[in-house]
């Protein structure tokens, strides 16, 4: 038995997180909170889109983490958390500081009742279910009436503070958002119920001989997913001050799904802004490439996931050539 | 309440279990009961029934016909995750721990159900989600440090040798003090010295509060480990007794050893 001590290193994803990523996530934070004094108005208005899409991202790898599932629907509670936002603000004139919590519990709501029917699906069957959800948003905002406000949409533009900056509003309010969800969401790992998520996720057999069926398990995910996703709505909705059937498209879906892809799954701060930035801001760098902007975006995705999961080798392979070295076969 | 109606050293009886799948009796009118303070063993060839009957005590199956009962209370309508509930605990034959979780972490699951913390508490640093936390890890380590596996609290389990990785299920499966403790083949893949470590720790478990229930093919393990045993053959219960009145049952050695005239 003791042949094994010292073989085994502490999973990263446990109580401790190392301090470089620690100091990363803080370093993060206060270029972050920084932007809005240094950049310019087109800047700070990206970069803060930029943060509530990095929400949506953890939404998307909380469901793949914790429930073990591939969501290709998210843009449905997303969709949810925005108009929710909107349509409180232009029917109750409520601001985002209301429409946020909101949409957080009813996302859930929503999450549960969605899980519920599609409890005993999983995998590629439960993906394509997501999808359902999908295609049907910008029919269903369409047929809501006048109070979703059409082909047009709805704007959001009441402050969350009166009398402060709204455009600083709209960037630091998903920046603090961002940085809470990553909290909770770290202190969610060490809870009891992450403990049941995570065993439920790899042996759902064990965790129903510990007294926690699939259908629990299953629901959990789904409704802080979905909860955490309409939240990213409610600050998308803010951030960019307006909402339309177009935003949420499955092409929406697909985005996000690409950007838990990018952040390889992170629940991390870094992770899900690398993730939010591929899907916010690759597509404006690139925007004067016009036809080319989707090629150059499926090559850059594919720099990336090469690149994250197998940086050594790919790393290694560069040097040598930079060397003027061959790579052996 | 059904637990609180249970007492305390209550037995686990089955009576008359019936099983089928489309027509094939895998288990007929089988009888039989394990008892606190003891370590009962479930054995017979292959296709005997002892994993469908296995099955039948964790509720994966349910039986068309018969009982079984914890304490004189019926078990057999209950699913798997209210058996729980009831101090039925298992290890399972492919070692279940998650490998995302550390020793520590996978031996806490085993107290989950116990916990009264809700989801604010998951989510906020309160002070009663915390201390529950803690005390989760407190008895955890206890178990560990019991079963002499401390040293790998903090280690994550896929890297750990398979009979070490089965002493941390065992672990799990303990922590919570369960009434009933099923094993289902607990040796499988483990080599003699730890299928000799396996035996320490189990011996080391028995007490007047639990009834360990074992089923396993290593007829060494099981007639150096078990007080009682249940002889399963075609779907039926063919003898009981000590491992001694086992080894000397005229038809268990014709079920295992085969006719003499064969």
């Amino acid at each position: 038995m003791p042949e094994a001590v010292g073989v085994v290193t502490h999973a990263v994803t446990g109580e401790a997180r190392p301090l470089p990523r620690r100091l990363a996530s803080w370093v993060a934070l206060v270029v972050l909170a920084a932007i809005p004094a240094v950049a310019g108005g087109f800047w700070t208005y990206s970069v803060g889109v930029c943060m509530a899409n990095a929400v949506a991202v953890l939404s998307v790898g909380f469901l793949l983490r914790y429930g073990g599932e591939v969501s290709i629907g998210h843009s449905f509670f997303l969709a949810f958390g925005a108009y929710c936002t909107a349509i409180l603000e232009r029917q109750l004139g409520l601001s985002v500081g209301i429409g946020l919590p909101v949409a957080a519990i009813a996302g859930a709501v929503l999450g549960v009742a969605f899980a519920w029917p599609s409890r005993a699906l999983s995998g590629i069957y439960l993906a394509i279910a997501t999808m359902a959800l999908a295609l049907a948003v910008p029919e269903l905002i369409l047929q809501a009436g006048p109070v979703a406000g059409g082909y047009e949409g709805l704007y959001v533009s009441r402050p969350l503070v009166p009398g402060l900056s709204i455009e600083l509003q709209r960037y630091y309010l998903p920046l603090v958002v961002l940085g809470l969800v990553v909290l909770l969401l770290a202190r969610f790992r060490r809870s009891r119920q992450g403990l049941v998520l995570l065993t439920a996720r790899d042996h759902p057999r064990a965790a129903e001989a510990f007294g926690f069926s699939r259908g629990y398990a299953r629901l959990a995910a789904f409704a802080i997913s979905a909860a955490v996703a309409s939240v990213a709505g409610s600050l998308l909705a803010f951030s960019a001050s307006t909402v339309s059937p177009n935003s949420f498209t499955l092409s929406t879906a697909i985005y996000l799904l690409v950007g838990t892809v990018v952040s390889f799954g992170s629940l991390g701060l870094i992770g899900a802004l690398a993730g939010g930035a591929f899907i916010t801001l690759v597509p404006q760098v690139f925007a004067a490439w016009g036809d080319w902007v989707p090629i150059i975006y499926g090559a850059a995705l594919l720099l990336v996931i090469t690149l994250g999961h197998r940086p050594a080798e790919v790393l290694a392979a560069l040097r040598a050539r930079l060397a003027g070295g061959r790579r052996d076969a | 309440m059904l637990d609180a109606s249970i007492t305390a050293g209550a037995e686990l009886t089955v009576t008359s279990v019936s099983l089928s799948f489309g027509g094939h009796r895998v288990l007929k009118e089988v009888s039989m009961d394990f008892r606190p303070g003891q370590v009962t063993g479930l054995i017979g060839p292959n296709g005997a029934g002892k994993t469908s009957l296995f099955n039948c005590l964790t509720g994966l199956y349910r039986p068309q016909q018969g009982t079984i009962a914890l304490g004189g209370e019926p078990l057999e309508r209950l699913p798997p995750a209210q058996r729980a509930r009831v101090g039925l605990s298992r290890s399972f034959q492919h070692v279940a721990l998650c490998p995302e979780l550390d020793v520590v972490e996978n031996v806490m699951f085993g107290r989950a159900r116990l916990g009264r913390s809700g989801w604010a508490d998951a989510f906020l640093p309160l002070p009663a989600g915390r201390a529950e936390v803690e005390e989760s890890r407190a008895a955890a380590m206890e178990v560990l440090r019991r079963l002499d596996l401390a040293a790998y609290a903090e280690t994550t389990p896929a890297g750990l040798p398979p009979g070490t990785q089965r002493l941390v299920e065992i672990a799990r499966a303990i922590v919570s003090r369960p009434r009933v403790l099923l094993l289902d083949e607990p040796a499988a893949g483990l080599n003699p010295a730890e299928t000799r470590q396996l035996m320490a720790v189990l011996r080391g478990l028995v007490s007047p509060d639990l009834m360990i229930v074992v089923v396993e093919h290593d007829m060494d393990l099981i007639m150096q480990l078990c007080h009682r045993i249940h002889v399963l053959n075609f779907g039926q219960r063919i003898a009981t007794g000590t491992p001694e009145e086992i080894r000397a049952d005229p038809e268990v050695i014709r079920v295992y050893l085969g006719d003499s005239d064969d």
